[in-house]
């Protein structure tokens, strides 16, 4: 019996970053020296499509990136990673065109993180991490988006101020339902998604030989409490909002002020008009609160990959937040995810370059080491966060990752330009080149 | 209740008093004895309320956030009836004139704490008597107080089981009164400043509403636990140790799990240690303040093991008495801290200058400390580092004569130009330097009673002085800049003090926070860059964009690892 063959490894790896203003889509491509079994000798994995702002020079141009996602595959894509169900991460499967383009690359394999898996509120048998905890967490999840779409719809005639901007908040946790049946289509041609937690195999070694990869997070709430603040944790409390949602906006919402509502009782002149009329302020300032409590609990939802190939180690923790990654980073149990991180090569800057997705601890294992490192930032600034503390991206955290090496960034990039590409070598530790298109 | 009640109860010959009282609820809905909501009569003072209730300085207006509507305002008559003393646990959780009774209870109990230890009337940070307090304001399980809207805004939050209201909750209550009252006393400290600014505002509402939970004998007798054999608790279980253990951890699990909960928790939790002043993570407000509400905690263990000794024999003592004993340590600390108030400095506050000022006030008070509180707070705070600074509140008394020949004092005594007019003629002496703009704040005469009967006239005024310049000019004066920061940054630093003045018009003592200390000026600005807390067009050390009532808002929202942010 002769040995068998060794594991085809690629000598070269590239990561596209296209232009999508405020959002990430990532096509990372890994180059053999020989065909594969296939008779191909490259393998594709695209990392989220989407955007919630484009740049003001042009439209949103989901079908031309998609249109370059297939000529740069060769009409074959390998596995398509969505690290979360925020529109700017999902949206551009839910263009028509580009959605389509993108199904017809046929993907092996789709990968969602565990609270996208639509069998999770049956009734079945499961492992320990996804115990009654986190399926109640995951329910909470689709009755606070349920909120938020009755909230965004309640102010979809806002034109300014405050309001304008929880209407515009609301709206990025409404459900993407084009893009959802998408991709549920295109995991079922590929014969079912997988739906994953910190800790599981990810099925990419299969279809992408001489590639490894540790999933980092998201960890189960049942892992890991601490990914989940008290109240996102729970749908009852979802619901309830809900339910006096639409009272609030009854009762608020300009558009519907002149009605008559059985509740409303005329306010005379006099002090209880005062603080009263200046109630409505306050209510959209809880609004939004309320509202970003459900952003943090999606973004922590972010899958972290940690891709390693030859030498090279290259992080993609799509928006995964503080509490997504303490896990990683923290827990006694995570140790064994941890011990790469040190070695990370490549970055994909957390969540746009915001203040709380790049944690310092983590910068801070890069700093102590004498390699480079090289990062990616997907991000348009003036987004959001309007004050120096707040802005994303964050000025300290890039002028942080600068010191370590190359930070390559969408917003700095010419507006003709689709893309920024970085490719390099696997075998050794050195710079990437870049190219843009 | 009819009309016709309140006229028949109004015609029955009714004395004049000087105090009324009000059924609260004494913790929250949560809290129960023998199945049954825990409630107690609190003490006010006496005053003329119209609907709403609406007193002379509290403004109950329960509009219906949910709905948009307003509720009919409550009718209360103290005077006459304590409504609620014998109502059932389903009129308290929902009955919309109890909840108005109980915020209003709660906070004219709170601020009535803090006139009495403090000896005047206090005033508002807005420009009005009365502050609104809206028990129903939001869906959210927040609550606040915004200066803007002159209110404090309670959140309630829905659920399966009933709705949790942050109205019925005294800790809270006491909490979002006590940042008003603070606010009106000390207006500035709520502006950009030294880290443990932000984080005193949150203690002292936390230390305030922990110890009026405290000082209720009902509540600590609840918190103690089960008593043994004819109602008492042994020995063991009387010391400090042990009573931290069971009533203040028991205290923590009343709040819940959330953060109120989970933050008397760590704070009493704390191993006192000074190395909490070098962690990025007491950066954060919160977990900063922490530290202040652990030391007072540990204060008053101390003070309530000390009052046990003459009650304990071989037996142990009897569970109420230990309560009462706790909720008077709890009370006689209260005041201390409350009193320590007007010794605080106007700007630049750091926690040593709270304990200064405690202490400082305390001596003034009761200088015999027969009980030894005032070692026991000094151990306390000693444990976590913090130290009575020795020269920050000079003593006039023994120092370079001062000028009065050209004041009037019955004028000084309220106004703030003559007040201004003497620390010119005196700002040599007082080490004050005239070359800084300078505003006098406050001018306050106050009349106090100590614990032995000892009654203190004072006069308290607060100044600050401020000075706008490039961070290449303070540089150049000889503070330390942060290498990020560009050399024409506008930048506003601060200095003041405090003047005290005896009953008759003499300056006794100077709480001093010099403008020209380079030091903390290099310190304050290396926080605020380092927390990105600029102002419009990426000024430092001006007023912040945010409305200060989001800047309370935002206090309360808990941030779990603040040491990992940019």
């Amino acid at each position: 019996m002769s040995p068998a063959p060794p594991t085809p490894r690629p000598k070269r790896l590239s990561i596209r970053m296209y232009q999508v203003g405020f959002g990430d889509c990532f096509l990372l491509s890994f180059l053999y020296g020989q065909p594969l079994a296939d008779g191909r000798s490259e393998r594709h994995v695209l990392i989220d499509f989407g955007s919630t702002g484009w740049p003001k020079e042009h439209r949103q141009r989901y079908g031309d990136i998609a249109k370059n996602i297939a000529a740069r595959t060769q009409g074959r894509l390998d596995v398509v990673v969505v690290t979360h169900r925020h529109k700017d991460h999902i949206a551009g499967f839910g263009d028509a065109t580009a959605g389509k383009i993108l199904a017809d690359l046929h993907p092996s394999l789709v990968l969602r993180p565990w609270t996208e898996d639509p069998g999770l509120a049956a009734d079945a048998p499961r492992p320990r991490a996804l115990g009654a905890r986190s399926r109640s967490f995951a329910a909470s999840l689709n009755a606070a988006q349920e909120f938020s779409a009755d909230l965004a719809d309640g102010l979809r005639s806002e034109k300014r101020g405050l309001r304008l901007g929880l209407a515009g908040l609301a709206f990025d946790q409404v459900a993407n339902q084009a893009a959802i049946d998408r991709l549920d289509a295109m995991a079922a041609a590929a014969g079912g998604g997988r739906y994953l937690y910190a800790g599981q195999p990810s099925g990419i070694e299969r279809l992408i030989p001489g590639v490894g990869v540790s999933v980092l997070g998201p960890p189960t709430p049942d892992q890991w409490p601490e990914v989940t603040g008290e109240r996102a944790n729970d749908p009852e409390y979802w619901i309830a909002h809900r339910a006096l949602l639409q009272r609030v906006l009854t009762g608020a919402a300009p558009r519907r002020r002149a009605q008559a509502d059985p509740h409303r009782v005329a306010v005379r002149p006099g002090p209880e008009r005062w603080v009263i009329e200046r109630m409505r302020d306050q209510e959209d300032h809880s609004l939004l609160r309320i509202v970003r409590t459900l952003d943090d609990a999606m973004n922590n939802t972010s899958l972290i990959l940690l891709f390693k190939v030859g030498r090279r180690h290259l992080l993609f923790p799509g928006d995964a937040q503080i509490e997504d990654w303490s896990y990683t980073l923290k827990s006694g149990k995570a140790a064994k995810l941890r011990a790469d991180l040190g070695k990370v090569d490549l970055y994909k800057v957390g969540h746009h370059g915001s203040r709380n997705a790049s944690p310092k601890s983590l910068v801070h294992l890069w700093q102590q080491r004498a390699t480079p490192l090289t990062s990616m930032m997907s991000t348009l600034s003036g987004v959001h966060g309007h004050s120096e503390a707040t802005a994303v991206p964050q000025p300290k955290l890039t002028t942080a990752l600068e010191a370590l090496g190359q930070l390559s960034r969408t917003d700095t990039l010419a507006v003709d330009r689709l893309y920024l590409e970085l490719a390099t070598v696997t075998s050794r530790v050195e710079p990437f080149t870049e190219t843009q298109g | 209740m009819s009309a016709a009640y309140f006229q028949e109860l109004r015609d029955r010959p009714v004395p004049v008093t000087q105090t009324m009282s009000l059924t609260v609820i004494a913790q929250d809905p949560s809290v129960k004895v023998d199945g049954r909501i825990l409630t107690t009569p609190v003490r006010l003072p006496a005053e003329h309320l119209e609907p709403g209730p609406r007193g002379g300085r509290f403004h109950v207006v329960d509009y219906d956030a949910a709905s948009g509507g307003l509720l009919p305002a409550s009718v209360l008559e103290p005077q006459l009836i304590d409504r609620f003393a014998q109502a059932d646990d389903a009129s308290l959780v929902t009955d919309p004139d109890f909840r108005a009774q109980n915020v209003y209870a709660v906070a004219a109990r709170t601020l009535a704490g803090f006139e009495a230890a403090i000896g005047r009337r206090l005033g508002w940070a807005f420009n009005s008597h009365q502050l609104y307090l809206v028990p129903r304001a939001f869906a959210e399980a927040n609550a606040y107080y915004s200066p803007e809207d002159r209110a404090i805004l309670f959140g309630f939050v829905p659920g399966p089981d009933g709705e949790i209201q942050t109205a019925l909750s005294h800790d809270i209550v006491a909490h979002e009164t006590t940042h008003a009252i603070l606010d009106g006393l000390r207006p500035r400290l709520v502006e950009p400043g030294l880290p443990d600014q932000p984080a005193f505002h949150e203690a002292l509402a936390d230390i305030v509403a922990l110890l009026s939970v405290f000082s209720l004998p009902p509540m600590v007798e609840h918190l103690l636990g089960n008593a043994g054999k004819a109602g008492r608790l042994p020995r063991a279980r009387l010391t400090a140790e042990s009573l931290g253990r069971t009533a203040l951890f028991s205290l923590a699990d009343q709040l819940g799990g959330g953060e109120r909960g989970a933050g008397l928790r760590r704070s009493v939790g704390l191993t006192p240690s000074p190395a909490w002043s070098d962690g990025p993570a007491f950066l954060e407000p919160h977990r900063r303040a922490e530290v202040l509400v652990a030391a007072v905690m540990q204060a008053l263990l101390t003070m309530w093991a000390e009052r046990l000794v003459a009650i304990t024999g071989n037996a142990g003592a009897d569970r109420a008495r230990v309560a009462e004993e706790g909720a008077k340590a709890a009370t006689h600390l209260l005041h201390m801290v409350q009193r320590g108030v007007d010794y605080l400095p106007p700007v630049e506050l750091e926690f040593r200058d709270v304990l200064d000022a405690v202490l400082k006030a305390d001596e003034v008070m009761a200088p015999d400390d027969e009980h030894h509180y005032r070692e026991a707070l000094t151990a306390a705070f000693a444990g976590f580092g913090i130290e009575r600074p020795p020269d920050v509140i000079v003593d006039l008394s023994d120092g370079p004569g001062l000028v009065y020949d050209r004041m009037n004092y019955a004028i000084m005594r309220s106004d703030r130009d003559e007040l201004f007019r003497f620390i010119w003629e005196n700002a040599g002496a007082l080490g004050i330097n005239r070359a800084w703009q300078t505003r006098v704040e406050s001018v306050r005469p106050s009349v106090r009673v100590g614990p032995d009967g000892l009654v203190v006239a004072e006069v308290v005024a607060s100044y600050n002085q401020s000075l706008e310049l490039t961070a290449a000019e303070l540089a150049r004066m000889g503070a330390e800049i942060p290498p990020s920061l560009p050399g024409k940054t506008q930048l506003q630093v601060w200095g003041g003090g405090a003047l005290i003045f005896d009953q008759f018009g003499r300056a006794k003592y100077h709480q001093t926070k010099p403008l020209e200390d380079w030091e903390r000026q290099s310190r304050r600005l290396a926080y605020l860059v380092g927390q990105g807390l600029s102002g419009q067009g990426g000024k430092y050390g001006f007023s912040l964009l945010t409305p200060r009532g989001q800047r309370f808002a935002a206090l309360h929202v808990s941030d779990a690892y603040p040491e990992e942010r940019w």
